[in-house]
C-alpha cells in the first residue's frame, strides 16, 4: 500500500478510476475521515490532526485497505444526454476538428457512436470525467483557459469528454451543450450522474435545446 | 422581522459552517473564508459558531434594522457607523429600529464578519447554510446580497460581550502561513523556492483561489498530471510557474501539481488576504505542523470551546 501524507491529507494511489471509486467508497463507510475524494489515480482522505497523530491515521488507512477492496457494481442504466454539437454551443467544435482534419459531421458522429461510462465526478458539482473517449478525438486541454464556461456545456481534453454541471473557469475543447440537468441543488437526487454511469450522448438541433 | 440592504459592499454573502462530506461529487467547503473570525462574531451575540453571517469583502455593506437587533463584527478592520457614530469591532453592540449600519471599506485585511443575534435566515442546502456562488445555491439564493434585499431574522437577546485582547486575530498587510511541501513538490526544480520568496498577493485574489506574484517557479510538468483532490490551502503550480492558492469555493479536484499545503492551523487566515499584501510561507515537517495545530487549539479553546471544529 503506497501512502504519502501532507499536512492533514492523506493520499493513496490507485490503479484506475474505478480502483479509485471503489477504494474511495469503501472508505467512505469508516467514521474515521473528515474527507474521502477521489482522484483519477488516487484517493485522498482528511484525517483530525486534532485527534490523532499522522501515524495513527497511516496505520488506521493502511489497515482499512489492506484486505483489498470490493468492485463497485456495474450500473445497468444507461443515461442519454441530448446535445447541441458545435455553433455558438460549442464553440471550439469548429477549429477542433481542422486541427483533427474531420468533418463536424463525422465528430458527432464519432461522439454519438458509443457508450461511456463516468470515471469520476469531482471539481465543480456534478462535474464528469467521462472515459473511454476514441483515441482519434484526443487532444490536449486549451492553453488558454475560460473565464467562464456555461453550466450544461459538453468538453473533451486528455481522452475525456467533460460535463460542466454548473458555470465555472474551464480549459477543456467547448464541443456542445446539454439542456440536461446534470446537477440541481434542489431536487431529490441533485446528482444524477454519477462515477460508474453509462452514458450516450445523441445530436439534437439547436432550436431543441429550451424545448 | 428584517434587515434591510440599502448598499450591498463589494461582495457580501451570507456565510456560516462549511459544506462538508460532499467533496467526492464535486461540491467545495465553502462557508466563511476565515471561519475564525465567523465564530469570533457569533460568540459576542450568543449563536452557535457557525450561525449565518453576512461576510463582506473590502467594502462592506450599508443596512438598516427594522426592529432592535444585538450585533457584532469581526475580522479585517474597517471604519464602522452607527447613525454616524463609531462602533468598535470585538463588541456586542445594540442596534434600535430604524438605526442604520454602514460597514465601510477595510483598511487593514480582506472581510468582516457581520453576525446578529439570532442568526439570519438562509437556504440549507446539502447540509449547510453557506453561499456557494459558482453554484447559485446556499445563503439568500445563492448570491451576493444586493440593493434592496430584506434579510429575515429572528433576533434574540443576548448579553453584552467583548473579545479578549489575546483572542482579536492580529489583521496585517504582510503575512506568514506555515506549509507543507505539497504530493508534487518533488516536481519543483528547487523544492526550497516557494518557501524562500516574497510573495505578492494578486489582484485575483476571492472566495475560489489567491494568484500570488513574485516571479514564477521551476516546474517540470508536461501539464497532464491526472486530476487529484486539492483542498483549501492547497498551493497548485501549473506549467506557467506562477502559483495559485485555493481558497474556501476552489474546486474539489485538480490537474496541476500541488506543490504546497497551508497547515491546518493557519487555514483560516486564506479570508483575510487582499490584493497587494505581502506573503512568505513558512516551511513545517508534519508533525511539527500538526504540534503547532494542537497548542493552537489550546490557546482558543477557553474563548472558543468549538475551536476543534472551526479551524
Amino acid at each position: 500500500m503506497h501512502i504519502r501524507h501532507v499536512d492533514d491529507l492523506l493520499s493513496v494511489a490507485a490503479s484506475s478510476p474505478v480502483d479509485a471509486q471503489a477504494i474511495a467508497a469503501h472508505l467512505h463507510d469508516s467514521a474515521e475521515w473528515l474527507e474521502v475524494v477521489p482522484g483519477i489515480d488516487s484517493v485522498v482522505v482528511r484525517y483530525d490532526a486534532a485527534r490523532i497523530d499522522v501515524d495513527t491515521a497511516r496505520e488506521a488507512l493502511n489497515s482499512q485497505l489492506a484486505g483489498g477492496v470490493d468492485p463497485l457494481p456495474e450500473s445497468e442504466e444507461v443515461v442519454r444526454i441530448p446535445v447541441v454539437y458545435g455553433g455558438e454551443f460549442g464553440p471550439d467544435l469548429e477549429g477542433l476538428c481542422q486541427d483533427l482534419g474531420i468533418s463536424q459531421e463525422a465528430f458527432v458522429q464519432k461522439h454519438t457512436g458509443r457508450e461511456y461510462v463516468v470515471d469520476m465526478v469531482g471539481f465543480t458539482p456534478g462535474f464528469a470525467f467521462v472515459g473511454g473517449l476514441d483515441s482519434e478525438l484526443e487532444v490536449p486541454r486549451r492553453k488558454d483557459p475560460r473565464q467562464r464556461v456555461a453550466a450544461g456545456s459538453i468538453a473533451i481534453a486528455g481522452g475525456r469528454t467533460g460535463m460542466y454541471a454548473v458555470a465555472s473557469p474551464g480549459g477543456w475543447n467547448l464541443v456542445g451543450r446539454t439542456p440536461f440537468a446534470l446537477f440541481d441543488a434542489r431536487a431529490a437526487n441533485p446528482f444524477p450522474i454519477r462515477a460508474g454511469t453509462r452514458i450516450r450522448y445523441y445530436s439534437i438541433p439547436a432550436d431543441e435545446f429550451n424545448a | 422581522m428584517s434587515i434591510e440592504v440599502l448598499k450591498p459592499g463589494l461582495q457580501t454573502t451570507i456565510q456560516a459552517g462549511p459544506r462538508t462530506g460532499w467533496r467526492h461529487l464535486g461540491v467545495p467547503a465553502s462557508g466563511a473564508a476565515d471561519p475564525l473570525s465567523l465564530a469570533l462574531a457569533n460568540k459576542l451575540v450568543g449563536n452557535p459558531w457557525n450561525a449565518p453571517a453576512l461576510e463582506a469583502t473590502l467594502l462592506g455593506p450599508t443596512l438598516r434594522f427594522n426592529r432592535p437587533t444585538a450585533f457584532a463584527i469581526t475580522g479585517a478592520i474597517a471604519g464602522i457607523a452607527l447613525n454616524g457614530d463609531d462602533v468598535a469591532l470585538h463588541e456586542t453592540t445594540f442596534a434600535e429600529a430604524g438605526d442604520q449600519l454602514e460597514v465601510g471599506a477595510t483598511e487593514i485585511g480582506a472581510r468582516t464578519y457581520i453576525a446578529i443575534a439570532g442568526g439570519f435566515a438562509a437556504d440549507d442546502v446539502l447540509g449547510s447554510t453557506s453561499t456557494y456562488l459558482a453554484a447559485g445555491f446556499g445563503g439568500l439564493q445563492g448570491r451576493a446580497l444586493d440593493e434592496g434585499d430584506l434579510l429575515a431574522t429572528s433576533p434574540m437577546e443576548c448579553p453584552a460581550l467583548s473579545t479578549p485582547e489575546e483572542c482579536r486575530v492580529p489583521m496585517s498587510p504582510s503575512w506568514a502561513l506555515r506549509a507543507c511541501p505539497g504530493f508534487e513538490a518533488d516536481q519543483l526544480e528547487d523544492r526550497d523556492d516557494l518557501f524562500e520568496r516574497n510573495w505578492v498577493i494578486g489582484r485575483r485574489a476571492d472566495r475560489i483561489g489567491i494568484q500570488l506574484e513574485g516571479g514564477s517557479l521551476e516546474i517540470a510538468s508536461d501539464g497532464r498530471m491526472p486530476s487529484a483532490a486539492v483542498f483549501p490551502g492547497t498551493v497548485q503550480c501549473p506549467e506557467s510557474g506562477i502559483p495559485y492558492l485555493l481558497s474556501v469555493d476552489a474546486g474539489t479536484v485538480g490537474g496541476y501539481p500541488r506543490v504546497a499545503q497551508v497547515a491546518r492551523a493557519d487555514r483560516h487566515l486564506l479570508g483575510q488576504l487582499r490584493p497587494g499584501d505581502r506573503l512568505r510561507f513558512l516551511r513545517r515537517e508534519v508533525a511539527d505542523a500538526i504540534d503547532e495545530l494542537r497548542a493552537k487549539l489550546d490557546y482558543w479553546r477557553p474563548w472558543l470551546e468549538d475551536i476543534g471544529n472551526i479551524i
